[in-house]
């Protein structure tokens, strides 16, 4: 038997290390890999499910052409690159390059995805995509402020003396945090979670504080007003380090009371939250991305940003703002998220003119050319996007799709032709990490089934066919010796760094600070952390200052009085996971999770089947009554396929945060009816 | 020092890594690894606790000790309890006998299928795959003490059994506050599901089958009137049909008697088959020295069938209940007998017992109304005998005969062996009573 150490390369904090163990190119083992110190247990039931999931009998190993009848007929590769070669040279012939959406999803990260690029270049250009739906609300509040957004090693956790983790579920979407967590609570750490949810997360704090969601930055500036009130504020780091205290100051205008009303949270909890920052620090808050999917998104992550600002968590042992380390991503000419706004720089032939958050509206509005095709990769926008029924109609209007995955997916299902999509054990790769240091190599290790080939390859194959002008270092040549070499090739200017290296395991990032900012540089205007920031005005037209804004419900409360929040599950990432048995076998059935009261208003009953409906539409799932959810709000997570009663983004509205382009997904009023 | 589980509670999140490992590695079709969890319903003013539990390959393994037919053993390699699938003979005793929870049944193969330790990976130096797995590390696979002391988990059951696992205990006590508080009329309480006995009977056909023909032989004794021998055969014979009915493997049902040396349940059905043979010879011969052979067997076997519930749930209202077979064996013959004293003496003793039963039993089951009108059953059958009106009416006889079998059915409603799945339930309950209280 042999055996390999990858990484998982799925869009998740973890980026768990792992050793795989195999036998006649079938994955008999996965077992942790103790050199990666962020994750040395090894990966969650996601890591472990590629046993079943590199082997699946749902697998799509041969090209998929949709017949006049609309269903699938199995085609050989030959003829799938034939059609999609005639196709693309006849699209960009009538109506030039910029005709074809080129769509790409999170669903696979590594540095040969940007062979994609490479091919789409040559072919004359794209229309692509701007923003994210995920995190860029909150890594734009913390590029603001910090200049540069990364955070202390995972481990370092163990000795904050408080932990607030506000609006992230660890144990359930970064599990291997969680082993830091309770080992600082067992030396003594207090840990508070701040969450409208009893999360699992929760579960394992001594505080549980749950405001009305969306409200988050009220209660940081209430906590703010109390810290400067009382003087628990570190007055020596301020002076040093911090830009726009005076201003920020004088535009306090959240009390505590103020706060009580908005959040729901009374004035001796917000109290008690300020006075357990001040005495016992040091306080690594744990920010997560949820609480950023709002309209005011960016300015919650600001607000509280401003609470470790204020009382010095920066750049210490036991400090920080953990919102996404970005020190391993290292080979970006550009990081995220400048790397994803419209043209950071002028970048012809592509055009970035179609909004993430608005993916339907923005394809249907583009003109000159118009979106006649799509070529849709690493991505299920038919589940993941808001407002599907827009983004369905947006496709629906197209001549053109082609959709590379491994799975009969929603958005696969409308594909033309689906090419299928390697699995991450099928081609070598080297891929970076948002939480922990270190840079991985995933190398090659089955043989794939039937006719999949890696995406690098059918771009080289396309680029034959279509006479495209390329070299080897922009699309190699088939085969994963010729991927090494590129991978070679592609790091060549970090010394520190070889191939050799990474094959025999995760190495750290060069330039890593295990304690970041420790040199106190921040790489912001002022070279010091702002709380004052002129870029927020100029570029997002918004206050220069952390404010509190009340979210931009687009649901009328009476009629729609639930706030519908769609967050990440253990069970998922996205839309992907949930279709293995070994995941379907140990998790409950997906379900609308309603409150108790919410639910006998309703005269609803855990099991019942319910409709969610507002404005935009209705999904049908089913009901789930859970102490878990506050009253007035009901929990669908995201990512679940529409026949096992999911969907939820058909509810959601195609708005943007308030900064770096993201989508303001629970900013969504439902209403919940039983259906007879 | 001795190998086994090492879990510690403020690691574990819930995230089922273990079994997803377990069915994994093994390719099983079900899952001997569990989630249990104290508040699974997240009670707003409790906090909540996880334990990964699978076979603790005890010391003194109560399944070895009571599977009538010998389907379990030790690994002398590695100490794993592990089961011969073509032994089972799907009984689900051993279900009764671990408080655990560590045998599971497979409603496909129909057999009993458990956690094997990994075994053959032990033997060739890796630790079980759910202890690889843990993404946090909170189960963990390694040496601990020969005898380990569990009691920091309440709802962890106490016994002699010597469990291989040990429970880390909390360095700080768990208390969750949440904020903004919740009133108790805006919070669930998880309905647990109501106990099913639906798989239960042919046992209690069996039970009252064969308390029914010993009743019979003992009266036919005692008013020198033999027995009808049809009906008392097809009685006794029945009753051993009806317990094959719920057997996983019928056609391996002559295993059952292969581990006398050790199981209740073997000698229990041993005995069954000497009683079927001394009352039949008696019966077709007359001798009355067999009829008193038959009567004593069938008395011990009474006593064993009530020996092998109370071994496996040893409370009060269990040993004491009314249901029991030796007592209603008894109060049968009486009754058909016609001896009064005797008759009203082992009643009243029901009566009590029923009344105990009712006041004691904490997880009630079954609606009060079914237990007084089985005490009116009774007691219309013993008016019946007094005064001589209407007995021995064959209506009376079977009402009397409807109101002891309720009983019986009552027995296996309250029959609750030890097991981790009631402490839960149990424990929960009374401690947001509790939380109401305050």
């Amino acid at each position: 038997m042999d055996e390999f150490i990858t990484v998982c390369p799925r869009n998740c904090y973890s980026t768990c290390s792992f050793k795989v163990q195999v036998e006649n190119n079938k994955i008999r083992r996965i077992l942790p890999c103790k050199e990666n110190l962020a994750t040395p247990e090894g990966p969650c039931i996601k890591g472990l499910s590629y046993i079943e999931r590199a082997h699946s009998s749902q697998r799509i190993i041969h090209p998929l052409l949709k017949t006049s009848n609309g269903s699938f007929r199995q085609i050989t590769l030959t003829e799938a690159l034939n059609i999609i070669s005639e196709k693309l040279s006849d699209i960009k012939r009538k109506n030039g390059p910029q005709s074809i959406l080129w769509y790409r999803g999170s669903g696979i990260s590594g540095l040969t995805n940007e062979i994609g690029n490479s091919f789409w270049r040559s072919f004359g250009g794209a229309t692509t995509t701007y923003g994210n739906l995920c995190w860029p609300a909150g890594l734009e509040a913390v590029r603001l402020t910090l200049g540069s957004v990364k955070h202390n090693a995972p481990w370092d956790l163990e000795n904050a003396r408080t932990i607030i983790i506000w609006g992230k579920n660890p144990a359930e979407t970064n599990i291997q945090e969680m082993a830091f967590i309770a080992s600082a609570w067992e030396k003594g750490s207090r840990i508070i979670v701040i969450d409208p949810r009893r999360t699992p997360t929760a579960d394992k704090a001594d505080m549980l504080v749950s405001p009305v969601p969306g409200t988050d930055g009220a209660l940081a500036l209430a906590i703010a007003r109390i810290l400067i009130n009382n003087n628990h504020i570190n007055k020596s780091f301020i002076e040093r380090y911090v830009s726009g205290f005076n201003e920020f100051i004088n535009n306090l205008k959240i009390t505590p009371e103020d706060a009580e009303n908005i959040t729901g949270i009374p004035v001796e909890t917000i109290v008690e939250l300020a006075n357990i920052i001040a005495m016992n620090s040091p306080v690594t808050f744990l920010p997560g991305y949820g609480l950023q999917r709002h309209s005011n998104g960016g300015q919650t992550i600001r607000s509280v940003l401003s609470l470790a600002v204020l009382t010095g968590n920066i750049g210490k042992s036991g400090s920080g703002f953990n919102y996404a380390n970005l020190q391993s991503y290292i080979f970006d000419s550009m990081k995220e998220p400048l790397s994803y706004y419209p043209d950071p720089v002028k970048d012809l032939p592509f055009r970035r003119v179609i909004s993430m958050a608005k993916l339907g509206e923005d394809i249907l509005k583009t003109s000159n050319p118009e979106i006649k095709a799509a070529w849709i990769e690493r991505g299920n926008p038919l589940i993941q996007s808001p407002d599907t029924n827009t983004v369905r109609a947006a496709f629906a209007g197209m001549e053109f799709k082609v959709v590379v995955d491994q799975f009969m997916t929603d958005t696969a299902s409308i594909a033309d032709i689906i090419l299928p999509a390697k699995d991450m054990f099928e081609q070598s790769d080297i891929v970076s990490s948002y939480w922990s240091p270190y840079i991985h190599f995933k190398p090659k290790i089955l043989k794939a089934e039937g006719e999949v080939i890696p995406e690098s390859e059918i771009y080289f194959h396309l680029a034959k066919r279509l006479n495209l002008q390329f070299n080897d270092k922009q699309i190699p040549e088939p085969g994963n010796d010729n991927i090494e070499r590129w991978l070679e090739y592609r790091i060549r200017d970090y010394t520190d760094l070889t191939l050799n290296d990474l094959q025999n395991g995760p190495v750290i990032a060069p330039g890593y600070q295990e304690i970041a900012y420790e040199d106190m540089k921040f790489d912001t205007p002022s070279g010091k952390i702002e709380l004052f920031s002129a870029a927020a005005e100029e570029k997002w037209g918004i206050s220069p200052l952390p404010e509190y804004i009340s979210n931009n419900l687009q649901e009328c409360q009476q009629k729609y009085p639930l706030i519908f929040i769609t967050p990440n599950t253990g069970s998922r990432i996205h839309s992907q996971f949930g279709n293995l048995d070994i995941i379907r076998s140990i998790t409950p059935e997906p379900a609308l999770e309603i409150s108790p009261i919410d639910a006998s208003r309703r005269n609803i009953l855990s099991g019942d089947i319910i409709k969610i409906f507002n404005d935009r539409g209705e999904i049908k799932s089913l009901a789930r009554i859970s102490n878990r959810v506050p009253s007035g709000s009901v929990i669908l997570p995201n990512g679940i396929w529409m026949d096992e009663w999911g969907g939820g983004n058909l509810l959601v509205s195609p708005e943007e945060t308030d900064m770096g382009y993201g989508a303001a997904f629970h900013d969504t009023r439902v209403e919940v009816m039983k259906v007879n | 020092m001795r190998n086994g589980f090492i879990f510690n509670e403020n690691y574990c999140v819930g995230c089922q890594a273990c079994i997803a490992a377990c069915v994994l590695e093994n390719g099983w079709s079900f899952q001997p690894r569990c989630l249990y969890t104290f508040n699974s319903g997240a009670h707003p003013s409790l906090p909540l606790t996880n334990l990964s539990l699978a076979c603790n390959h005890c010391e003194k393994p109560a399944c070895l000790d009571g599977c009538p037919a010998g389907t379990f053993f030790r690994d002398s390699d590695t100490g794993a309890i592990l089961i011969d699938e073509k032994k089972c003979i799907g009984c689900n005793y051993c279900k009764w006998k671990c408080p655990y929870d560590a045998p599971k049944y497979d409603y496909v193969k129909r057999v009993i299928v458990k956690c094997n330790l990994c075994y053959s990976g032990l033997t060739e130096g890796r630790i079980p795959a759910c202890t690889s797995a843990c993404p946090t590390g909170a189960l963990g696979f390694g040496e601990i003490p020969e005898k380990v002391d569990n009691k920091n988990l309440s709802w962890f059951p106490d016994t002699n059994m010597n469990p291989a696992i040990k429970l880390q205990t909390n360095r700080r006590p768990v208390t969750l506050r949440i904020i903004p508080e919740r009133s108790f009329d805006t919070v669930i309480v998880e309905e647990k599901d109501k106990k099913n006995i639906a798989g239960e009977w042919s046992l209690i056909g069996f039970s009252f089958l064969v308390t029914v023909s010993v009743a019979m032989l003992i009266s036919s004794l005692m008013n020198g009137i033999l027995t009808d021998k049809v009906l008392f055969l097809s009685l006794v014979i029945s009753a051993g049909c009806l317990s094959l009915a719920h057997l996983g493997k019928i056609f391996r049902a002559w295993r059952a008697v292969t581990n006398i040396k050790r199981s209740l349940l073997s000698r229990e059905i041993a005995i069954y088959l000497a009683y079927l043979f001394i009352s039949a010879a008696a019966l077709f011969s007359g001798y009355s020295l067999l009829i008193l052979a038959a009567s004593l067997t069938g008395l011990l076997l009474l006593i064993v069938i009530d020996n092998v519930y109370t071994s496996s749930d040893n409370r009060r209202i269990i040993i004491l209940h009314s249901g029991q077979t030796f007592l209603t064996g008894l109060l049968i013959a009486s009754f058909l007998s016609g001896m009064i004293y005797p008759f009203v003496f082992i009643a009243a003793i029901k009566l009590i017992s029923t009344i105990y039963t009712i006041t004691k039993n904490n997880v009630v089951t079954t609606p009060f109304w079914i237990r007084f009108f089985r005490i009116a059953l009774l007691i219309i059958a013993g008016v019946s005998l007094l005064t001589g009106i209407s007995y021995p009416e064959p209506v009376i006889i079977i009402i009397f005969l409807v109101g002891e079998f309720i009983d019986r059915i009552l027995f296996y409603y309250d029959f609750n062996p030890l097991n981790i799945n009631t402490l839960i339930t149990e424990q929960i309950n009374s401690a947001i009573n509790e939380k109401k209280r305050d």
